[in-house]
C-alpha cells in the first residue's frame, strides 16, 4: 500500500516536472540501488560513483521514466546498463586493481567472530556476478523471487535456480574457508 | 529435498548477521545536487519537443541518402546513355579463338556492338539510300519490278525455295 502510494506520489511529481521527484527518487531507490551496485561491482567507491551516473541519467530520462509502465524495472534498467558500462571500461583499464574494500559489515552487537564480515564477502566476491546480485537483494534487501525477477528483468525460475546454485557454492565456500 | 531448505535457511540466518551499510547523507547530498543540476539543464526540453527532433534528424538523413543514392546512380549510369559507345577492350573485340563459321562469327560481332541506336546515323543512312535511289531513277536504271505470283524477287530463282512444300 504504501510502496503504491510513493510510487503514484513518484508519478504526479514526474508528471508535473517537479524537481522534489529527484527526493522521491532517492527515497524510493537509492538504498536498493546502492546495495545492488555494491554487490556487482565489490566495491563501495566505485557503487557510489555509478550511483551518482544512474541518478543523473534517470533525471535526464524523467519524461520516459513518467510513461514507463513499471517504473522499478525502468530504473533498474538503466542502472544495470549503466553498471555494464562500467565494468566494461574497468576490464579494459587494467592499471587500476581493485582496492581491498569492505562493502558488507558485520551487525553491531552480532557475537559472532571479528572477521565474519570479511569472510562473508570474501566468499559472496567469489560467486558468479549473476548469483551474487540475487542473493544479495534476497538476503540483504529482503526481496522476493517475484520481485527480483521483474527488476532484473528474468523469468522467475531464473532467479530461482541462481538463488539455489548460489547458496550451494557458497557453503562449499564457507566451509572449505572454516577448514 | 526437506534437508536442503533447513540448510538453506542456517545459511540465510548466517548471512544476516552481516548487513549492507545505507547511504550516507553526504552520499545523498552530492547524488541529488548533482541531480538537480541536470534537472536544471533539461528544463528547457519540452518533452513532445524530442520526438519532433529526433523526426527532423531522421528526415534530413533520408534526404541525404536520396541525394547521395541519385548522385551515385546517375555517375553509374552516364556511360550506359545513347550516343556514347561503351569501351570495348581490344582482347574483346578480337577474341583468340572463334569456334563457329562465318556466320557465327558474324553474329558474334554484331552482338558485341553497342546495342543503342544513334538516331543521326540512321536518319543520314536513309537518306543516303534515297539519294543513291533518286540518282539511279535518273541515270535510267529500272528497278525490275515485283514477280507475279506472290513470290518475292529478292529470291533467286532457281534455288529451290518455293519447292519445299
Amino acid at each position: 500500500m504504501n510502496e503504491k502510494l510513493s510510487e503514484n506520489e513518484l508519478r504526479a511529481a514526474l508528471a508535473r516536472d517537479d524537481p522534489a521527484a529527484v527526493e522521491l527518487i532517492w527515497d524510493r531507490y537509492a538504498n536498493d540501488l546502492l546495495a545492488y551496485l555494491r554487490c556487482v561491482l565489490c566495491s563501495i567507491h566505485d557503487a557510489e560513483d555509478v550511483l551518482q551516473i544512474v541518478f543523473v541519467r534517470i533525471v535526464r530520462k524523467r519524461h520516459k521514466l513518467a510513461k514507463a509502465r513499471h517504473l522499478d524495472a525502468y530504473v533498474y534498467r538503466i542502472a544495470r546498463n549503466e553498471v555494464s558500462g562500467w565494468i566494461r571500461r574497468r576490464k579494459r583499464d587494467r592499471q587500476r586493481k581493485l582496492a581491498d574494500e569492505s562493502w558488507l559489515v558485520v551487525r553491531q552487537g552480532d557475537d559472532g567472530p571479528s572477521d565474519l564480515g570479511e569472510h562473508l564477502q570474501a566468499a559472496l566476491n567469489r560467486l558468479p556476478q549473476t548469483q551474487r546480485e540475487v542473493i544479495v537483494m534476497k538476503i540483504y534487501r529482503q526481496k522476493t523471487f517475484l520481485e527480483i525477477s521483474r527488476l532484473l528483468d528474468m523469468s522467475l525460475s531464473t532467479v530461482a535456480s541462481r538463488y539455489r546454485y548460489g547458496m550451494e557454492k557458497l557453503r562449499t565456500l564457507l566451509g572449505s574457508m572454516e577448514t | 529435498m526437506k534437508d536442503n531448505s533447513i540448510e538453506n535457511e542456517q545459511l540465510e540466518d548466517f548471512l544476516r548477521k552481516a548487513r549492507l551499510p545505507e547511504a550516507s547523507p553526504e552520499l545523498k547530498q552530492r547524488i541529488t545536487a548533482e541531480a538537480r543540476k541536470a534537472w536544471k539543464q533539461t528544463t528547457g526540453e519540452v518533452s513532445w519537443l524530442i520526438p519532433l527532433r529526433r523526426l527532423a534528424a531522421s528526415a534530413a538523413a533520408a534526404v541525404f541518402i536520396i541525394l547521395l543514392t541519385n548522385y551515385s546512380s546517375e555517375r553509374a549510369l552516364a556511360k550506359w546513355r545513347s550516343g556514347e559507345s561503351l569501351p570495348v577492350s581490344a582482347e574483346y573485340e578480337t577474341p583468340a579463338e572463334m569456334p563457329y563459321g562465318t556466320f557465327a562469327k558474324n553474329l558474334a560481332t554484331l552482338r558485341r556492338k553497342p546495342s543503342a541506336i544513334d538516331a543521326s546515323a540512321l536518319r543520314d543512312h536513309v537518306e543516303n539510300v534515297r539519294r543513291a535511289l533518286d540518282e539511279s531513277k535518273q541515270n535510267g536504271i529500272s528497278i525490275s519490278p515485283a514477280p507475279s505470283g506472290g513470290s518475292s524477287f529478292l529470291v533467286p530463282a532457281g534455288t529451290g525455295a518455293g519447292s519445299y512444300s
